[in-house]
């Protein structure tokens, strides 16, 4: 569910102001909005100020470079948060960027160095590759240095052709004929599928024409680099695949002597960074406030459970000077900021739904029905005792890993525990154990409901994705229209309202027709359908004929889509009982080999698949009847701050 | 296994393995602007995995012809 949120208005004298905006930043619990309405002419904002404007912008230039630094840092080696709940005072930005000044210099020197061993390590392979090629070609000229052909007043130029066509060397060696007549030697070969390299050996005094005719047609020339530009071709080749191979080396040494520099201020830079965004923080706030000639009025957003403690400790931090008044907002107000909480089994879920988007403010929340819904459908879907276990454990063991580094993973590695859970109820219902194995070893089908790749299961199994179909679906519908009567937008909940009876006419003439219902039902099924029919077609207006069978066909469209739960299951069953069939073709070391090797693959398919299926499920077929994202997600004012027990006393301005 | 047999089992394959290409066309091309997007704009991962699973629905339209070709004839 969505927290209620309320909104607070701070006021308190101006001179207090500044103890405000700290003490509020320190408790962290509102989400700051900008205070006053437009039309409120007895609030101004706060003045301008040059110097609070520059201190802004050194920080704002602090906190780049401070980030720049600390992204070189292993992500192994980077500093946690340091906990504890100091306010910064000023912070005296020249201060710090001088004493971090020394330590960048040097670290650019070696990212400098680092880059241009990258760089040379990208480019000179495609130099390497051509030249190679070309060598045979010229065994003459191979070996004879740029000094060497000089004196015999010949000039090379080593050329890259792209191959549109296998004329192109011919044209050039047409054009060339023209500029030099009889007076040069062009040879090619084919570097790769899509381009030529070739060697020009032309007269010195002819250079002119020749890099002029090259750059008329655009040919690109392979300029080498200096260091190599003085040895003969074959020198140079050797000398670049030297180089080559020593270059990984020095790249790791490049990075280690990066590593080295940064690691050991890191701690220092992070806490640096806390209190410069700290003060950041603080500053942009001063641009939500409003003031009038002796008060200033700070608004905000906080859940409603907290005003009360945030008026007693905003009273006795400031001694009494603040006033906090409070207004419930509309029941529908966009401006809402939206904050997730949900019983403690659907948390996980938040992240989920968030990846999709953040619900608008005052809709529904669609954790729970992802808590109920998600885990069960993965476990249809894997529905193997074998794959269930090893899941468990390694949604376990991801959650315990992931626990404080990666909140979002820690999230997904517990709704992977949730899924694995069921994956096991649907194992034991399905009597899969590895496919087909729990069947060999115990000799007999154990299935308690139906073995899924039996031919005699493929129906059942149908109607029961189909089921789950429209049981999710129409409780989306249900919750749309639940949504719409509380948004009060009837054209939408009648909408719903009319599909919700064509979909319960459809399935009751179903299941009148399959001898399941008595005969009795059909014409109040009927009815019901033609009503529904007419509510959306009438509710569409001119275009009503086409859009409303549409979306009914859409609706019908998003049931059948329940179908991927049996077909996404029967292929992982299948493919545990291949596994198993080709282990046992072969002796048994190989049988061991290839039986892990496909089972794993399965597994891998087991775990990632019907996880993006059931997300599928639930985002395009579910929440597409109820849910509306674009909410503003709830940001309190003083979250980033995450600064340690002290700013070092070297940095902090006296005051 | 007669050849009624054999053709209902190629007419089932074949559902599902055209399907199968035609979500797959569909999927290239929706897969690679959703990697553009991405690359843009990270916060559009989410809807962009929506957006490139939304064609597989004609990969599970035929499986269900397929089935019902199996169950049904």
């Amino acid at each position: 569910m969505l927290t209620p949120m309320t909104r607070v208005r701070v006021i308190g004298p101006k001179s207090a102001l500044v103890q405000a905006i700290e003490e509020l930043h320190t408790l962290g619990v509102v989400h700051l909005d900008v205070a006053g309405a437009a039309s409120d002419s007895s609030l101004d904002s706060v003045p301008e100020d040059h110097r609070r404007d520059r201190h802004r912008d050194e920080l704002s230039l602090l906190l780049v470079e401070l980030d720049a630094l600390l992204s070189l840092v292993p992500a192994t080696d980077r500093p946690a948060a340091v906990a504890g709940d100091h306010v910064p005072g000023s912070i005296d930005a020249s201060a710090m960027r001088a004493a971090i000044a020394p330590t960048v210099h040097e670290v650019e020197e070696r990212v400098r160095e680092l880059e241009e061993l990258e760089a040379e390590a990208v480019v000179l392979p495609r130099y390497v590759q051509p030249l190679r090629q070309l060598l045979p070609l010229v065994p003459w000229l191979a070996d004879l240095s740029d000094r060497e052909l000089a004196l015999l007043r010949l000039d090379t130029a080593a050329l890259v052709l792209n191959l549109d066509d296998d004329t192109v060397v011919s044209l050039l060696r047409a054009e060339l004929e023209v500029e030099l007549g009889e007076r040069f030697e062009l040879v090619a070969t084919p570097v790769d599928e899509s381009t030529v390299g070739c060697v020009l050996v032309f007269p010195h005094d002819a250079g002119d024409s020749v890099h002029g005719l090259l750059g008329r047609e655009h040919v690109r020339h392979v300029a080498l680099p200096t260091r190599y530009s003085q040895l003969s071709l074959r020198g140079a080749v050797e000398a670049m695949e030297e180089r080559e191979r020593l270059l990984p080396a020095a790249i790791q040494g490049a990075e280690e002597a990066v590593r080295e520099l940064v690691v050991p201020h890191a701690a220092e830079w992070q806490l640096y960074r806390t209190a410069a965004a700290a003060e950041l923080e603080q500053l942009e706030a001063i641009g939500l406030l409003r003031m009038t000639d002796r008060a200033y009025v700070m608004e905000g957003w906080l859940p409603r459970s907290q005003v009360e403690t945030l008026r007693e400790e905003l009273d006795r931090r400031l001694d009494g000077q603040v006033a906090i008044e409070e207004s419930k907002p509309a029941r529908v107000d966009s401006r809402v900021p939206v904050l997730l909480h949900n019983v403690r089994l659907a948390r996980p879920f938040e992240a989920l739904v968030e990846f999709l988007d953040v619900p608008r403010s005052a809709s529904l929340d669609p954790s729970l029905v992802m808590c109920l819904f998600l885990p069960l459908m993965f476990g249809i879907m894997v529905g193997d005792v074998g794959y269930g276990v090893i899941l468990l454990f390694l949604g376990l063991y991801a959650r315990r890993r992931f626990a404080r580094s990666a909140p979002v993973l820690r999230d997904i590695s517990f709704v992977l525990v949730f899924g694995a859970a069921w994956s096991l109820v649907f194992g034991v219902l399905f009597g899969e154990f590895f496919g087909d194995v729990g069947k060999r070893i115990v000799g007999y089908d154990w299935a308690v409901w139906m073995y899924r790749p039996g031919a005699e299961a493929l129906e059942p199994l149908l109607l029961f994705a189909i089921a789950i179909g429209i049981v999710h679906v129409v409780l989306g519908i249900v919750l749309g229209m639940w949504q719409a009567a509380r948004f009060r937008e009837p054209r939408t909940l009648l909408d719903r309202l009319g599909t919700l009876l064509v979909l319960i006419g459809l399935f009751t003439v179903a299941g009148v027709a399959a001898d399941q219902l008595p005969e009795g039902a059909m014409t109040p099924a009927v009815a019901l359908a033609v009503v529904g029919l007419v509510l959306v077609l009438s509710l569409h207006g001119a275009m009503g004929l086409v859009m409303g069978p549409l979306e009914l066909l859409g609706t019908l469209g998003n049931i059948l889509s329940y179908l991927r739960l049996a077909a996404v299951g029967l292929a992982s069953a299948y493919l545990a009982i291949v596994a198993n069939e080709l282990a046992l073709a072969g002796p048994i070391w190989l049988g061991i080999i290839v039986g892990t090797f496909f089972h794993t693959l399965n597994l891998a398919l087991a775990g990632f698949s019907p996880m993006v299926q059931a997300l599928r499920l639930h985002y395009v077929e579910c929440f597409s009847k109820f849910f509306e994202g674009g909410g503003t997600p709830f940001h309190p004012f003083g979250e980033r701050q995450t600064m340690g027990a002290e700013t070092p006393r070297a940095v902090e301005q006296s005051t | 296994m007669d050849i009624g047999t054999g053709l209902v089992a190629i007419g089932a394959g074949l559902a599902v393995g055209l399907a199968a290409l035609g979500s797959g066309l569909a999927q290239a091309r929706i897969g690679a602007a959703a990697i553009g997007a991405i690359a843009e704009k990270p916060e559009l991962t989410g809807r962009a995995i929506l957006l490139v699973a939304i064609p597989e629905t004609l990969v599970i339209l035929g499986f269900a012809v397929a089935a019902m070709t199996i169950v049904l004839l």
